[in-house]
């Protein structure tokens, strides 16, 4: 970008100075004005839920009277923690069994060469256009049979395992040297053994960037919990949040503070990983 | 990214060396096929069967209760949508969601990428940070933020608009509205995203080519007709694909939310009308057949994505 940038300012340096300082100030205008559209909403989120609810509906752009009574009442009024929790063990879990089945998977298509990997390989690529409203009703049918209705292991089981995960890691792993592999497989190391030891301390980026976007996309899942889910302590935060809504959809200071829960792991991953998070969504397109 | 682009347009074709080591030949192993097993298993229960399950309820008219028995009807689920104008609306709403969503996820993107390109160092880096954001809000949390935003009595933006004499918009309550309220909303959370693909594509461009032709004489637009857009051209095909593909499906969440279809229809698209159908009036062969009909749409499209992309992509080689 900056090499590329630099040529770019050629031009601009011919015309006088107060063209390009023109130039500049529009481009900082328009992604100011973007980070604000994108910013904004959810500033008014955390304003909205630290108002006392005699000041709700103020325009003031901060609150004027903190307080963190909002947040009490949605502690108190819903089993925000129970559901907090549970999401957590969903996403990580999710996460996890995708990175251990698209390991395996990966490593199976890469490490052998087998005659229909062509297909399966297509399968699984495939697999991602098929939307899940469509197989919606075999899913629920099968989860209810299962009898994992209602329950977080039928929250997690249809995700185990996603295209996606499989080809991140396919990609990640066909530029691995196969040398090495061959001279591992001479030396008698077996398969399993070679996955472990050589090929999977070698993912770490691709593994790290798989494990980001799976958690976060397993946290803002709705579709599927909407589905199955029964009681609010045995669902995940985002059905809570929507009964919440539906229940005391004007009460909104605590609406707010409700949805800024629910936000709020997710907000401080990226704070802390930021520069990861951004990379692996860029890096993987859109899930 | 663009690793699994490719992958999309040549699902096939595995690069397979010819056989030049005995390894090909190898004896059959069960080894692969083992740790093939999990991903495949859960692929096969959760996804390919459940198609098929899909496609032979929609030939059937059943209740979705355990007790009652699929009555089998032939090709009545199909006809009898087709006549129904809920479909022929849904159909025409789902158009519009995709159309709707082009401004925010591909051109205003593309332009704000390319006028912002000179940006470097901290200034950047910051932008970079904030326009980010939307795409790792929750849907549900998005739909809220945005209620609260666009309440027809005291949001800021209804109060703001009146202030600024233009009256109250209902813009989740009135028919005139609420599709396009929904598609801004399932926008919000592409453009920043969108912004970030495009600009590192971008910066990605080889200076040599802009140099040549500045030499050349071209002016900035003439640079940006030439060089810079055929040489985007991948990430705008890959970002319109996934738009035309999924932005009916990111919408789901807004409506389910916000309208639940209404206010008269207005905001149901196909994927809103096969979960009415299937979980609200209970109805597993309509529900399934609109869903083979959506299915069999975006297939068609999702192969003609995949041809304009091998047939107009320019790749910088």
């Amino acid at each position: 970008m900056t090499i590329d940038a630099s040529h770019d300012h050629q031009p601009l340096a011919s015309l006088t100075e107060t063209g390009g300082k023109t130039r500049r100030l529009a481009v900082h205008a328009v992604m100011i004005l973007l980070s604000f559209l994108s910013i904004f909403p959810i500033y008014w989120m955390v304003v909205t839920s630290l108002r006392p609810e005699n000041e709700i509906f103020s325009t003031a752009m901060w609150p004027t009277n903190p307080t963190l009574g909002n947040y009490v009442f949605v502690l108190t009024r819903i089993p925000m923690l129970q559901m907090l929790l549970n999401t957590t063990i969903v996403a990580a879990l999710t996460a996890g069994l995708q990175v251990v089945t698209g390991l395996f998977a990966a490593y199976a298509l890469v490490r052998w060469k087998m005659r229909l990997s062509g297909v399966i390989h297509g399968l699984i690529a495939l697999s991602w256009l098929v939307p899940f409203q469509v197989t919606m009703i075999p899913n629920y049918v099968l989860a209810s049979r299962l009898g994992l209705l209602d329950t977080l292991t039928g929250l997690i089981l249809p995700n185990a395992s996603h295209a996606f995960a499989v080809l991140l890691l396919y990609h990640a792993m066909r530029s691995f040297p196969t040398e090495i592999l061959e001279a591992a497989r001479i030396d008698g190391a077996k398969s399993w053994k070679i996955l472990w030891q050589i090929v999977a301390p070698n993912m770490g980026a691709p593994i790290a960037s798989l494990s980001i976007i799976a958690f976060i996309s397993a946290w803002n899942e709705y579709f599927w919990p909407l589905l199955l889910s029964r009681k609010p302590e045995n669902s995940v935060v985002q059905i809570g949040l929507q009964m919440f809504m539906t229940q005391e959809g004007n009460l909104w200071g605590p609406l707010m503070a409700a949805a800024a829960l629910a936000s709020l792991p997710i907000l401080i991953i990226y704070l802390v990983l930021q520069r990861h998070v951004i990379e692996s969504f860029m890096k993987s397109g859109i899930r | 990214m663009t690793d699994i682009q490719a992958d999309f347009a040549r699902p096939l074709t595995i690069a397979r060396a010819p056989a030049k080591t005995c390894r090909q030949r190898e004896a059959f192993t069960i080894s692969p096929w083992l740790y093939l097993t999990p991903a495949l298993v859960l692929l096969f229960v959760w996804t390919y069967i459940p198609l098929v399950e899909a496609f032979q309820l929609s030939f059937y008219q059943w209740n979705m209760l355990p007790t009652a028995t699929p009555r089998y009807v032939g090709l009545k689920n199909y006809e009898r949508l087709m006549a129904l104008p809920e479909m022929r609306n849904a159909l025409w709403n789902t158009l519009y969601y995709i159309l709707g969503l082009f401004p925010m996820s591909v051109i205003i993107p593309l332009f704000v990428a390319i006028w912002t390109q000179d940006l470097t160092g901290r200034a950047r880096m910051i932008y970079r940070g904030l326009i980010f954001v939307p795409m790792i809000v929750a849907p549900v949390v998005a739909a809220i933020l945005w209620r609260w935003l666009l309440n027809e009595d005291q949001g800021l933006i209804t109060l703001g608009l009146e202030q600024l004499g233009l009256g109250r918009i209902g813009f989740l309550t009135d028919p005139n509205y609420a599709l396009a309220t929904l598609t801004w909303i399932t926008g919000w959370k592409l453009i920043g995203f969108s912004t970030l693909l495009f600009s590192a594509a971008n910066a990605g461009i080889n200076p040599s080519y802009i140099e040549a032709a500045r030499i050349d004489g071209a002016s900035r637009w003439g640079i940006i007709r030439d060089i810079r857009l055929p040489l985007l051209s991948p990430t705008i095909l890959l970002l319109s694909m996934m738009t035309i593909l999924f932005g009916a499906q990111w919408s789901f969440a807004y409506i389910n939310v916000l309208t639940n279809g209404g206010p008269l229809k207005s905001t149901t698209n196909i994927f809103y009308l096969l979960w009415e159908y299937g979980f609200q009036t209970m109805s597993a062969g309509w529900s399934s057949a609109a869903g083979m009909i959506a299915f069999l749409g975006f297939a068609i499209l999702a192969a003609g994505c995949m041809w304009l992309t091998k047939r107009f992509a320019v790749y910088d080689n």
